[in-house]
């Protein structure tokens, strides 16, 4: 488990993180959503002992040790957003050495070159990886050791559909292991994957802790239909605004925002005015709208 | 969690590793080979091909490149080398081991780089200097490779606490060690003379002794020195501690203990930085 006691962190005296507290419980995936800036990295490297709180604190594991006491570190393991290593290294040495220092078994090294893909790339120095393998590099060391916790920021931003496909079986596998797994992202589709709940930062404060589904709902009530016909049809578009006020004729398209649940009626409203549908398109809410309401929500 | 001997050893090993790849130190190798077989060179030729130059002599003459050129070396070399980007040093000190562990096993991993660049240089000159003139005087030629190994160990150690009060920032500590090199060789015997002589001949010569063991660069100078050629090559300032202490003996373990210093207590601060410090 991971536990944020009003965690502030500011630098320069301007705030990152505002009295932030969390719980994520042993053997659930959550994951930390927000814009750019709002503080997810700094709220996870505080997790991995990297930052002293100017206030609050950070306990983990089932031992609750404070973040910052060496200890804590063996039950979590980091995974930072931008990972680096030094370029002379071939990527099997990078594993042995961190697993050696985590005291991992030596079959580990190959289990997790393997996982990430880099078996051929394992003997060639790092400095000529691509940016997705050194991202995969990352997340081999990262889950060297077989700890409670994983404290994962921004996994999958560089990742090519097989590396987020092997990506997503590993986090199910430590989430049946009874681990802890929390990740910042900005890609929806993680969200969706993987987490059982979404913690949303915006600007340093906690502005919403919901499970996935409703995140969904909540995005998907934000979300606008398109359809295109052939032509326009008279009298349509105020029947429609019975249902979705905000509808409107964009040139031959009818542009419906609303949940998804009013979708089907409004399109029973085109075929029965006997419209031709020459194209239709359904876009879930945006999360930067959605980051908005919640802040206006807040004050 | 493991043992504190073998986190040294691990993190020394992956930075002798890094330094034997990196440009840097091969190049400081060949540079300092090339002017220690230069140096045990020129003394043969200067000497019209007979009055060979001994291990002694090339020791005195290698006395100077040696304080210029290895405080150089540490500071640059080893505060870049200590130095990691940001996304390698959060990776790092997210591990379950001391920060000042890994801080500590990192420098003495670069120390055994440099130290072996060094042996590589001196070997070379040595062969040389053996194949003309014999054994004759080797303990002195040894005794400044112990020197240069020894300051080696000082401005790393200098160096380790630059790169960990401005973690992460590699022109800074760039910087902070070129001005510290300057001080260090250059400036500080320049401005202590210069006070020096503005004063009378009593507080003059305490200023001189107390500034040859306060500045680490003085200190390997003057225990060189004193183990190559006892007293007799001898500048006012050294002469002036000498006098002071009373004998070699006395003056060798002052020298050895302020170069103790200005290992331990750089170190220890940056231990103590880095261990508060926000990576
Ligand atoms: N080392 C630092 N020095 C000064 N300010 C910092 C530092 N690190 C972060 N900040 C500031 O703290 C705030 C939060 O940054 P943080 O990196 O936690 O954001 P984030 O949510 O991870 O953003 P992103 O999605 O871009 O990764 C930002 O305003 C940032 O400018
Ligand atoms: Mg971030």
């Amino acid at each position: 488990m991971i536990r944020y006691r009003a965690f502030t962190k500011r630098y320069d005296g301007r705030t990152a993180v505002d009295s932030l507290t969390l719980e994520v419980p042993a053997g659930s995936v959550v994951a930390l959503l927000g814009p750019n800036g709002s503080g997810k990295t700094t709220s996870i490297k505080a997790a991995a002992g990297l930052l002293r709180p100017d206030s609050g604190d950070v306990v983990l594991g089932a031992e609750r040790l404070n973040a910052l006491d060496p200890r804590a570190r063996r039950a979590c393991s980091f995974l930072p957003q931008r990972v680096s290593f030094p370029e002379t290294l071939t990527g099997r040495e990078v594993v042995d050495f961190y697993r050696r220092l985590r005291e991992a078994p030596a079959d580990a090294a190959d289990r997790v070159l393997k996982f990430a893909s880099l078996n051929g790339a394992g003997e060639r120095p790092v400095g000529t990886y691509s940016g997705g393998m050194v991202q995969r590099l990352g997340l081999a060391v990262a889950t060297l050791g077989t700890t409670d916790v994983l404290l994962l920021d921004e996994p999958t931003a560089a990742l090519d559909p097989d590396g987020l496909c092997a990506f997503y079986g590993l986090v199910e596998a430590r989430r049946r292991a009874g681990g802890t797994v929390f990740f910042s992202s900005h890609q929806l589709g993680d969200i969706e994957r993987l987490a059982d709940r979404v913690a949303v930062i915006v600007e340093g404060k906690l502005v919403a802790v919901l499970s996935e589904r409703e995140l969904a709902a909540r995005l998907a009530d934000r979300g606008v239909m398109r359809v295109r016909l052939a032509a326009r049809v008279g009298g349509l578009l105020e029947r429609i605004r019975e249902r979705s006020p905000e509808a409107v004729w964009f040139g031959d398209e009818l542009v419906v925002p609303g949940s998804a649940s009013t979708r089907p009626a409004v399109l029973d409203l085109v075929r029965a005015a006997g419209a031709e549908i020459r194209g239709l398109t359904a876009q879930e809410g945006r999360l930067d709208a959605f980051y908005r309401e919640l802040i206006g929500a807040e004050s | 969690m493991t043992s504190l001997r073998s986190v040294l050893w691990l993190c020394a090993r992956y930075e002798l590793v890094l330094a034997v790849r990196s440009r840097w130190l091969q190049t400081f190798a060949v540079v300092f080979a090339g002017l220690a077989l230069a140096v045990a060179g020129a003394g043969y030729i200067l000497s019209g091909g007979h009055g060979v130059q001994d291990f002694s002599r090339t020791a005195v003459s290698l006395v100077q490149i040696v304080l210029l050129l290895v405080p150089l070396a540490s500071l640059v070399f080893g505060g870049l080398a200590l130095t990691p980007e940001r996304g390698a040093a959060e990776l790092l000190y997210s591990q379950p081991v001391p920060r000042g562990a890994i801080l500590i096993g990192r420098m003495l991993g670069v120390w055994l780089a440099l130290a072996a660049a060094e042996l590589i240089g001196f070997g070379m000159a040595g062969l040389v200097v053996q194949t003309q003139a014999g054994l004759d005087g080797l303990w002195r030629y040894g005794a400044l490779v112990l020197t240069a190994i020894a300051m080696t160990g000082v401005f790393l150690a200098i160096a380790t606490l630059l790169a960990s009060v401005n973690a992460g920032r590699r022109t800074r500590v760039l910087a902070a060690a070129l001005v510290v090199w300057f001080m260090t060789v250059v400036l500080f015997d320049v401005v202590v003379l210069g006070v020096a002589s503005m004063l009378r001949s009593g507080p003059a010569s305490r200023l001189l002794i107390s500034a040859t063991l306060v500045n680490p660069v003085d200190a390997a100078r003057m225990g060189a020195l004193l183990a190559i050629e006892g007293t007799a090559a001898f500048g006012a300032a050294s002469l002036a501690l000498l006098r002071f202490t009373g004998g070699a003996g006395m003056a060798a373990t002052l020298v050895v203990l302020s170069l103790a210093a200005w290992f331990v207590a750089p170190l220890w601060l940056a231990v103590r930085a880095l261990s508060r410090a926000d990576i």
